[in-house]
């Protein structure tokens, strides 16, 4: 990492710089809902102008720059919006976009390498895929609306109780899976065991396209527990305290 | 371990002057310390589990009336090396359950030689020219796993315990670098321990 690169992000900071030391913060911007270009914007501006809160936005760039894996339990509940926009955002962008890409690779390698195993890779990554979508539809459905409605409850206090489950993030703690696992032991397959025909070229844009996921999945996910789960957890304690 | 990686290092004190004051000294050091700090161990272990730590520091007044936290912790993370970090005297009882004990009133080189020291007592990770290669029992374990048995099924069938069932998955994946079950069907393909008709596509 580049020795001029700030320890820790603060508001003042031009958003353009942080990016061209660490480009996987591109991700974060869509993610945000952030649109290139960023002109001379700070970080600051940005917030101001999308909304977003700067402790919140400071908290996921540190985590970008693996800078912070303490729990954050100091978030207000209205950062909750932000935080369910940022991760249905990312979401939508593994599922449609990152997935998909890749799928597309490996089956561009599956046509100059046609070792059997390639085959099998194909079946491999696919299933997988299945399982990643199942697993973000469940946050979809139930985890995100879930929080919302706690959310509700929090800043209207009189109206009823809608959810009438007995949810909570417990539950979701439980569910909770590794689901860079797989990318991890393809990437493995492909630098060590699988067998070559033409393909290195390719192979090494595949490599690399899994390397960016991974990455930015476990971040997603260390997301979900240093940040959302404590705020959940805070928002159901509140909740029980109001009522009695 | 390799020189240019850091070690990280996990202070818990609740006193944020002195864990000010430590972090800083370790960071002098220009060594190779990471720190990061909590002031409780409420979200221990998850924090544990997030990242690849060497060294927990922590201030024995934590964990004096909950001795199970510290005992817990060593279990479930083996590697990780206890430091206790006392202001004044300590129950000689409680200090005895930590691998090392720094005070407040050691030296910059003290304190930083004490963490060395622990480190350099930690087991070497699996240097480069290990062997890779999968023992005969292993490979068994592997064509039975491949064709889709059950941890259980494969232990009737070699008539091996379940839980040495478990340890010879342990290294495969050590050795492979792969853990899921399809991922290692692919590697024993490859490696020619199955071929593609014994398994279900």
């Amino acid at each position: 990492m580049n020795k001029a690169m700030p320890q820790v992000f603060s508001p003042e900071h031009k958003l353009s710089k942080l990016i061209q030391h660490n480009s996987d913060l591109l991700f974060m911007l869509q993610h945000f809902n952030i649109h290139l270009p960023l002109q001379d914007k700070t970080i600051a501006n940005i917030c101001a102008a999308q909304n977003i809160s700067e402790k919140l936005f400071i908290t996921i760039a540190n985590l970008y720059n693996n800078n912070s894996l303490s729990p954050v339990t100091d978030l207000p509940f209205t950062d909750a919006n932000t935080l369910l926009l940022f991760l249905k955002n990312s979401h939508v962008f593994y599922s449609e976009e990152l997935y998909p890409k890749i799928l597309d690779t490996i089956e561009a390698m599956a046509k100059v390498n046609t070792h059997k195993e390639m085959v099998l890779v194909q079946k491999f990554f696919i299933d997988y895929f299945n399982e990643v979508t199942e697993h973000l539809a469940y946050e979809n459905k139930i985890v995100f609306p879930y929080v919302l409605s706690l959310l509700k409850q929090i800043e209207n206090p009189k109206a009823p109780n809608q959810s009438n489950s007995n949810y909570t993030v417990s539950e979701y703690k439980e569910h909770h899976n590794d689901i860079e696992e797989k990318l991890i032991d393809l990437k493995n397959l492909l630098i060590k065991y699988l067998p070559e025909q033409d393909d290195q070229t390719i192979r090494r844009k595949l490599f690399f396209k899994l390397s960016k996921l991974e990455s930015d999945l476990a971040i997603h996910s260390n997301i979900e527990d240093l940040l959302l789960i404590p705020l959940v957890a805070k928002m159901e304690n509140y909740l029980k305290d109001a009522r009695k | 371990m390799p020189v240019n990686k850091p070690i990280q290092i996990l202070l818990i004190e609740p006193s944020l002057l002195i864990a000010e004051g430590l972090t800083s000294l370790l960071n002098k050091q220009q060594m190779r310390f990471q720190v990061s700090t909590t002031d409780n161990l409420d979200n221990i272990e998850l924090q544990l589990s997030k990242g690849n730590w060497h060294l927990l520091i922590i201030n024995p007044a934590l964990i004096q009336y909950n001795p199970k936290t510290m005992q817990s912790l060593k279990n479930r993370f083996d590697k990780l090396q206890c430091i206790a970090l006392v202001y004044s005297y300590f129950d000689e009882r409680i200090l005895a359950k930590f691998d090392e004990t720094i005070s407040i009133y050691d030296t910059q080189n003290t304190i930083a030689s004490k963490l060395e020291k622990l480190i350099s007592k930690q087991p070497k990770e699996s240097s480069n020219n290990s062997q890779e290669v999968l023992s005969e029992r292993e490979t068994d374990v592997l064509k039975l796993l491949a064709t889709g048995l059950s941890n259980k099924e494969i232990a009737d069938k070699l008539h091996i315990s379940i839980h040495t069932v478990i340890s010879h998955r342990k290294n495969i994946t050590q050795k492979t670098g792969i853990k899921s079950v399809s991922g290692l069907t692919i590697y024993a393909v490859v490696q020619k321990i199955i071929s593609t008709e014994s398994i279900q596509l």
